[in-house]
């Protein structure tokens, strides 16, 4: 057995040498001893005890005893956020799909979403300095998708070792390699790193029923430079690109019939930003930044009856943008930023996917932050989005922190978060052929286009929807946070927070009218109002100098306020168990779909002063709806759902003092399997991995 | 071919009982009829899966007549003694281009008992096959059920109520129940091969009103 070899080769590792030592890590937010430095969280380098909204902080160390390799791997195992499994692996913030987190790396925005969702699969880990997770709308700061929170990935060209060389092996042939090589100057820092990973691993596509394993080949290399020019005057370049190969065996299926196809896709991602960063003065400094990225997909099958079907995405988005930091006075800061976006997609479900679709934005923002005393720290803060293909957006926020001894503090946050339509929502031309000729319409151009097709003679119904179409507007989102921080003693910590978005203009398809043959025609639609809303509670405990705990619980209610208010007025029904329809109950309703009322998860660590480490992770997260199966729309408990699992993961270590590390570790040790709820997840899977750091001179 | 019919009521005449009315004053008098429920109907059942991946059947089409209450041989499609017919998840409706009868039909939103009587203003339609416009309309989400792509099922929806003008002139309602052998909706999970075979059984209870009234 090919496992059994994986164990014997992780044991042996587990007998492997005896020192653990790496100070450059940044210190996990839950960690009571530091305080370490938030950047995502008002744009401004601040230390983690003056924020005055909710932050996560995962540092590289946590990153690397996880054993974690995308960003999906260590994401998932955060509180309050879950994995989703539709149009690649995506995350769920607070109950929010992940068309409302934006991703961030460096504080520039990746693009490239199909559906709405962002594969965070695709962004490696083995060079981050550390990941910044903000909860609540964030849009005053950074425009649009920021409504459930912001994910930044942190990488620091000051940060690693001349050179460092990773290899990993694990199940499913999966192989991890990373190099890591720096050259530092006085004035000068250069970071480079290469990131191969292939495996025969799982695969899931659009509509797809059978998740066959497929083999993925991913390559990615970042590239920084960091230069100071004077002591006041720096210059910052980062360059990320990837590159991704998929196997595709494919079978489509829709309206009973099934599509088998076989076929590559290819995925090309190339990010660079530029910055040039000015101290004019103690108090005033300035930065100017560009930023360009192109995301580009293309999907080439070819279907069992030999038609060859190709699919292409091509993303691109550049931005101009300056921020001037000022400090009016010891108690008084302020943030002015300013710039402009250009963003373009090029599809082959638009019309021609030789046209690129166009959206050009401007935007400017600022922020005041004012400590009327040592206890209080107030901030607020707005932005203002102008949009050429759609409505502008507002987006203004408040927040307070309120220290009201060394053990207890308060945060408070409220407010306003937008998504702006997507290009989809605007552009898409799409008819599917396979399943009964349906046609989807982006709103900037349904009418257009449904107009024409009148003209011709095709269409035979226009319903009332038809007429509400217009330019859409935002999605916008209401968030209040309120966090309770406790440090019980110097090795325990807890914190409290409850949530609640409120959200309106959700964007969803709607039919506004049919062909002539009677097959539907969708567009989009501003219609649907929704909240989420809960607690979660996290806590640490340091029970000795090598073993510590840590974990975190969220409670989520989620609902449709239009539903919801339909329920009340008795018009929603569901089905008694003889199949009999009967009027809905407001307490049978469950919410929105793919979210779970609980989410748990505890994390046990060992770490030695020889550098042995061992964690031992198990991840729970209760049932969700995933599919109406009594014709309602609505979901109650009559619908299908997948049942409420629990992962355990754990890994364990060592590092030498000559740089050399090692690790092996188990993912979902008790083979938990939902083939179809949770594509993502594969079975159990071992690993092992080793690295060699080569040690820095003290100078 | 298994049918199992259930007749609640053998004799309709016999199942219809005068009973005073508790609402108001108590003067009117109603006339309910009892529900009957058919079960597994089959409705050009599934015999294969073709090379283009889609279901293959002998197209056939089951003709219903409400009245008796049992399935009527499709060499009597071009009488009057069917009221309903069922072929996949198409219904017709004996008038218009599927019969010579005078059949017609709506799509009630609301519950079956609680249809007592159909509204005045109530507005039957008629199947007419040349504009693909039916009484019953076809799809997903237009009339009683819908299709989900993933799970590739046909879920009834809950509260839809198909109120029928018979091929002679009488009024009946239906509810549709399940159109999976064994009268359940088949789970999610269900295998490909269950999904493809049981498909296309249809579990309805109706009731028929022999008088003419509009009242059940």
């Amino acid at each position: 057995m090919k496992t059994t070899r994986y164990i014997i080769l992780f044991l042996v590792l587990l007998q492997g040498g005896n020192l653990f030592a790496q100070s450059r890590f940044v210190k996990d937010t839950l960690d009571v001893s530091t305080d370490s430095v938030v950047v995502t969280a008002t744009r401004t380098e601040r230390k983690l005890s003056n924020i005055t909204v909710p932050v996560t902080i995962i540092n590289a160390k946590t990153i690397q005893q996880n054993g974690s390799l995308r960003l999906t791997d260590i994401l998932k195992e955060q509180t309050g956020l879950n994995l989703t499994s539709g149009f690649g692996a995506g995350i769920q913030l607070q109950g929010l799909n992940p068309d409302y987190t934006i991703i961030l790396i460096n504080g520039e925005p990746l693009v490239g979403r199909t559906a709405g969702v962002l594969d965070l699969n695709r962004i490696a880990l083995g060079n981050i300095k550390k990941i910044e997770i903000v909860k609540g709308p964030s849009s005053s700061l950074y425009g649009s998708e920021a409504m459930a929170g912001v994910i930044n990935i942190i990488t620091d060209a000051t940060m690693g070792s001349p050179l460092t060389i990773g290899l990993r092996y694990g199940t499913y042939n999966t192989v991890d390699a990373n190099l890591e090589t720096k050259l530092q100057t006085k004035n000068f820092q250069y970071q480079g790193f290469v990131n191969s990973y292939q495996t025969d691993g799982y695969s899931i596509r659009p509509n797809s029923n059978s998740r066959v394993r497929t083999p993925i080949e991913r390559y990615s290399t970042t590239q920084q430079i960091k230069w100071d020019l004077s002591s006041k005057t720096n210059f910052v370049l980062n360059t990320r690109y990837t590159n991704e190969q998929i196997q595709n065996e494919i079978a489509v299926e829709n309206n009973g019939v099934t599509i088998y196809s076989i076929g590559k896709e290819n995925i090309k991602d190339l990010n660079a930003s530029a910055s040039l960063n000015h101290r004019f003065s103690k108090n005033l400094k300035t930065s100017l930044r560009t930023y360009t990225t192109t995301y580009d997909a293309v999907q080439n099958l070819l279907t069992i009856n030999g038609l060859p079907y190709r699919d292409v995405l091509n993303h691109n988005f550049k931005r101009i943008e300056n921020q001037t930091d000022w400090e009016l006075s010891k108690n008084l800061q302020a943030v002015f930023g300013a710039g402009a976006v250009w963003e373009g997609v090029k599809s082959s479900r638009y019309d021609s996917e030789k046209l690129r679709k166009q959206n050009d934005i401007q935007y400017a923002f600022t922020q005041w932050e004012w400590k009327p005393s040592e206890k209080l720290t107030l901030i607020g803060g707005a932005r203002f989005d102008q949009n050429t293909q759609f409505a502008s957006a507002y987006s203004p926020k408040l927040s307070m922190l309120y220290k009201l001894n060394p053990q207890h503090q308060f945060r408070f946050s409220i407010g306003q978060g937008f998504k702006a339509p997507d290009f989809r929502q605007l552009f898409l031309d799409f008819t599917n052929a396979a399943a009964g000729s349906y046609s989807v319409f982006g709103a900037a151009q349904a009418q257009q286009v449904i107009a024409r097709l009148d003209a011709l003679g095709q269409i035979g119904n226009l319903f009332p929807n038809y007429y509400l179409l217009k330019a859409l507007k935002p999605e916008y989102s209401n968030g209040m946070h309120f966090t309770w921080d406790w440090k019980i003693n110097p090795s325990s910590a807890m914190s409290v927070q409850l949530f609640r978005n409120d959200i309106k203009n959700l964007i969803e398809s709607q039919q506004v009218g049919t062909y002539i043959s009677g097959a539907q025609i969708f567009s989009y639609i501003n219609i649907g109002r929704a909240f989420t809303t809960g607690f979660e509670v996290e806590g640490q405990h340091q029970f000795n100098a090598n073993w510590s705990i840590n974990g975190g619980y969220q409670y989520l209610q989620t609902g449709d306020k239009d539903q919801i208010a339909a329920i009340k007025s008795g018009t929603v029904y569901t089905k008694n168990s003889q199949g009999y329809s009967r009027l809905m109950k407001l307490n049978e309703y469950v919410g929105l779909p793919n979210t779970s009322t609980h989410k748990l998860q505890v994390k046990l660590n060992y770490n030695s002063p020889k550098g042995y480490y061992l964690n031992l992770r198990a991840i729970y997260r209760s049932r969700w709806a995933v599919n109406n199966n009594n014709g309602n729309e609505v979901f109650d408990n009559g619908d299908v759902f997948a049942s409420g699992y629990v992962t355990i993961n754990s890994a364990a270590g060592k590092s030498f003092k000559n740089g050399l590390s090692i690790q092996g570790g188990i993912d979902n040790i008790s083979n938990y399997i939902d083939a179809a709820n949770l594509p993502n997840l594969p079975g159990r899977t071992f690993y092992t991995s080793i690295k060699y750091q080569l040690q820095q001179n003290k100078n | 071919m298994k049918m199992n019919l259930k007749k609640v009521a053998m004799g309709l005449g016999l199942s219809i009982a005068l009973v005073a009315c508790s609402k108001d004053e108590g003067t009117e008098v109603v006339v309910p009829v009892s529900a009957i429920t058919v079960k597994d109907l089959a409705a050009d059942t599934v015999t294969g899966l073709g090379l283009d991946g889609r279901p293959q059947s002998a197209l056939t089409t089951t003709y219903y007549s409400l009245v008796d209450n049992k399935v009527i041989a499709s060499t009597d499609a071009a009488s009057t003694k069917w009221d309903i017919a069922f072929s996949s998840t198409k219904i017709l409706i004996n008038g218009g281009t599927s019969g010579p009868g005078i059949g017609g039909a709506f799509v009630y939103v609301g519950l079956f008992d609680a249809l007592k009587t159909i509204p005045a203003d109530s507005n039957f339609a008629t199947d007419n096959s040349n504009a693909a416009s039916y009484a019953i309309p076809l799809g997903s989400g237009k009339a009683w059920y819908t299709y989900d792509g993933l799970t590739t099922l046909v879920s009834p929806i809950a509260g839809r109520v198909l109120v029928i003008r018979t091929a002679t002139g009488k009024y009946a309602k239906i509810e549709i129940i399940s159109y999976y052998k064994g009268g359940v909706t088949l789970p999610a999970t269900a295998s490909v091969n269950d999904k493809l075979f049981k498909q296309r059984y249809y579990t309805f209870r109706y009731a028929y009103q022999p008088n003419g009234s509009k009242t059940f």
